[in-house]
């Protein structure tokens, strides 16, 4: 019976992941393949010969390609940057408030906020194009990065207003007692003892940045703002799709949100489970 | 005095971005739905009141979109809580590098949902597909299989790729829900003689429920805005399209700003629905 149990065990975990890490092993091993083994229907599934060319075009900027990929990430690691200086202040501000004190309107306040969880961006987004054309704020990152603040807002100060009811009142009334003012009370008691769901927050900030598409495919969509993924799109529907370098350009996408979630797992674990189940 | 305006000046930042940039939309959405409003004939902007909904659930088109979400919502939801109770199942055993296993079950979640769907697609293209391939060298089949030719098979790749991607989510909110659940519960009923069956039926199921609450609630909202992976699968093409492409479509590639709103009133008035289970769930667990 143990036997069988650990058997099981290691077939299921074996499927799991084959299922997970395949399609990114499958792409890599296509990056490297040369375009014209990739279409041969007797060939097996590893290449003959490993190039490394698709790699060494996109990551050059003197290449066509490369400057377009490497704009597309310097474009979404501005917007990360954007999105968390004004994101996680308003969130930390708005938190602070929503559980620290009583004031008129304040259950009001929080479940308007949870309501816009569930908006589709589709919702909003035809009057935000209008008001982007009207005041001129296409194809503006700092622009773009608020509407994608206006979507993480909810998620975050959800988060950080729960761990903040989590401590304690009575420090925050010792500092006050010792003459700290209100501000400085938050400052040195509060921020330092939340920092592992601020940074919880920050990540999903980062990860969802990253990710995004849609949004920028209508509010961003210029050579010199568009986000990584519409970049990798374009390399999938050019006329001459050149599949080796597009799975490369996927494979570089995917490295710095893969590596940010590994060495941070800890507090991106944490923080999801807290966001959908301590509510 | 000061500590009545206080709270409120904290919120401001977040009240004028929600406001101008949430709440202000989703009522001016509403607005256009109600209007006549092409881009190509901008002198011919017109209040029509309901016309535009009536237009809409009229269409073959509107329909076809809609019975393609409602596959893609099925296909997700089942799957994905099915899966991600076993992954979570998977996780909750105590090995050496139950860590790293965790970090890689969150991939999918963490990743591009567009480059998500890109990798599929590499796996089951037609020429350079892995699947065909494998079935080629297997001798299971002699000519490539066109997984994305077709409606249904495209669909359904579409809802697997989704279900991918939410399997993370909903198996560390069941692995919450497990870890919740007092250990002495289980001893308990072991010495009163309940086997493992009855023990799962009368113990953990009921205990998960409101955690499964919130992992298919979400689910089923990330099913029903699916957008980056029918893109990245099939292009803009119409063959897999579901309600929020045919909006996007109609809004932005055939520039009829009233019919696209109220294409999206309507995927509203579904996720909204769905949505009120969401915060139900949610504000349960709030309560104790």
């Amino acid at each position: 019976m143990k036997v069988l149990k650990k058997i099981g065990y290691i077939i299921a975990l074996a499927l799991f992941l084959t299922l997970t890490l395949g399609p990114f092993i499958w792409t890599f091993i296509l990056s490297v393949t040369p375009e014209y083994a990739m279409m041969e229907k007797t060939s097996g599934l590893f290449p003959d010969m490993v190039i490394y060319d698709n790699y060494r075009e996109l990551l050059t900027e003197g290449t066509q390609r490369g400057a377009l990929l490497i704009t597309g990430i310097k474009n979404a690691l501005k917007a990360v940057g954007a999105a968390l200086l004004i994101g996680i202040p308003v969130a930390m501000m708005s938190a602070y408030a929503l559980s620290r004190m009583e004031f008129k309107g304040r259950k009001l306040i929080k479940n308007l906020l949870l309501i816009t969880m569930i908006i589709p961006v589709m919702a909003t987004i035809i009057p935000l194009f209008r008001l982007f054309v009207a005041r001129q704020w296409l194809d503006d990152i700092f622009w773009l990065s608020i509407v994608y603040v206006s979507s993480y807002l909810p998620m975050a100060t959800w988060l950080i207003s729960n761990y903040f009811s989590t401590i304690p009142k009575e420090l925050e009334e010792a500092a006050l007692i010792d003459g700290c003012g209100r501000m400085a009370s938050f400052l040195r008691i509060i921020v330092p003892s939340s920092y592992p769901i601020i940074l919880s927050a920050a990540l999903i900030m980062f990860l969802n940045t990253w990710s995004q598409f849609q949004i920028p495919l209508i509010l961003a969509s210029s050579l010199e703002t568009k986000p990584v993924a519409i970049v990798v799109s374009e390399f999938m529907t050019k006329d001459s799709v050149q599949y080796g370098l597009t799975a490369a350009a996927g494979i570089i996408a995917v490295v710095p949100p893969a590596a940010t979630a590994l060495i941070f797992r800890r507090f991106l674990i944490s923080g999801m489970m807290r966001g959908s189940v301590k509510g | 005095m000061k500590n009545k305006i206080l709270p409120y000046l904290l919120l401001a930042p977040m009240i004028l971005i929600m406001g101008v940039l949430v709440f202000y939309p989703i009522i001016a959405t509403f607005s256009y739905s109600l209007k006549k409003w092409k881009l190509t004939a901008p002198a011919d902007i017109r209040f029509v009141g309901l016309k535009n909904y009536a237009v809409v659930l009229t269409s073959e088109s509107f329909w076809y979109s809609f019975r393609n979400t409602v596959f893609i919502l099925a296909i997700v939801v089942v799957l994905t809580t099915v899966l991600g109770f076993l992954v979570s199942v998977l996780l909750n055993v105590n090995v050496k590098g139950a860590g790293i296993l965790l970090a890689i079950a969150i991939l999918p979640w963490a990743l591009p949902p567009y480059v998500n769907g890109i990798l599929w697609k590499f796996v089951f293209s037609s020429g350079y597909g892995f699947m065909n391939k494998v079935l080629i060298g297997l001798g299971l089949i002699s000519q490539p299989v066109e997984w994305l030719g077709s409606r249904w098979s495209l669909l359904l790749l579409v809802s697997l790729v989704v279900t991918w991607r939410s399997i993370p989510f909903m198996a560390l909110v069941c692995l919450a829900g497990r870890q919740s659940i007092p250990e002495g519960l289980y001893e308990a009923a072991r010495i009163d003689g309940g086997n493992t069956g009855t023990i799962f039926r009368t113990i953990t199921l009921p205990l998960m429920l409101p955690f499964l609450g919130i992992g298919i609630t979400s689910a089923s909202v990330t099913a029903i805005n699916v957008f980056d992976e029918i893109i990245a699968l099939s292009g803009y093409s119409d063959l897999g399209k579901n309600i929020l492409v045919e909006s996007y479509l109609t809004t932005f590639s055939f520039l009829d700003f009233g019919k696209g709103s109220a294409v999206t009133y309507l995927v509203m008035f579904f996720a909204g629905i769905l949505g009120v289970f969401y915060l139900r769930s949610l504000n349960k667990e709030v309560e104790y």
